[in-house]
């Protein structure tokens, strides 16, 4: 099992990353963890969820939201997040399901699509891919987060 | 399609668990308050997840391989509200509190297989 605080670097842990360090088109290290059934069940409880909706042919699935908790564990080993960054704005594309009844190790790993100053405000836009170890995609991800000055 | 969930301190805590965001901002009422809040805030993934399962809900085993999700947190949801997600015939997400927008996004299927 990998907690996602195993695998993601926490604010305040580092100096973190300014703005003008992001570098668009710098790739983000592969990050390896295994979603398990527990840390699903985990995750039902905590999102409140409503585990029937989750099933192909009677096989149970996870819901592929539980992605969205490892999400920065690429992004930040190599950009530390820096005090006061905001999640502003997050899209998926889903691929296939994450078991319920089996281990999972994914790999993702991610790159820096855009950086942009907005009304003052600074922003990173990245596009992340959860990959499975037998290289079934399972997901992309597109986040944008807004970066203090 | 709708979705109502009240929001405590507890739902809170049990997801920073799973999620791993330490950001006080999300536990201490008053460090929130002396940050201009209305008191603590609930993570945006979690909202997204909330939202989520509209998509489930409407697209069954379909949203597993070709659900699109798009979220934007743009309003503030704090213990005591009662968050009210919402999606249309269309597509289109929108969670409000009261009458104050806290998301708005997208659930839909990819048409490219």
């Amino acid at each position: 099992m990998t907690r996602p605080a195993e695998v993601k670097i926490r604010e305040g842990a580092t100096p973190g990353t300014r703005f003008e360090e992001f570098e668009v088109g710098a790739q983000t290290p592969e990050a390896r963890f295994t979603i398990t059934p527990a840390i699903i069940d985990e995750y039902i409880r905590a999102v409140e969820g409503d585990e029937k909706l989750y099933a192909v042919d009677g096989r149970r699935a996870a819901p592929p939201d539980v992605l969205c908790v490892y999400m920065t564990s690429t992004l930040y080993q190599k950009y530390p997040p820096i005090q006061g960054m905001i999640m502003c704005e997050v899209a998926f594309n889903y691929h296939h399901p994450i078991w319920r009844d089996e281990d999972t190790e994914v790999r993702m790993s991610g790159v820096i699509t855009e950086k942009v100053v907005k009304k003052g405000r600074q922003f990173v836009k990245w596009k992340g891919r959860y990959v499975r170890a037998d290289g079934t995609l399972l997901a992309e991800v597109e986040n944008t987060v807004a970066v203090p000055e | 399609m709708e979705r109502s969930i009240p929001i405590t301190q507890e739902m809170i805590d049990r997801y920073g668990r799973i999620n791993g965001d330490n950001d006080i901002v999300h536990y201490d009422h008053d460090y929130a308050l002396k940050r201009g809040f209305r008191g603590t805030l609930l993570h945006g993934p979690h909202m997204t997840a909330f939202v989520a399962e509209l998509g489930a809900r409407r697209h069954g085993e379909h949203w597993l391989y070709r659900g699109r999700l798009r979220t934007k947190w743009v309003g503030p949801v704090c213990p005591g509200d009662a968050f009210v997600g919402e999606l249309a015939d269309d597509g289109t997400l929108a969670a409000r509190v009261g009458e104050q927008t806290a998301l708005v996004g997208s659930a839909t299927l990819r048409t490219d297989g």
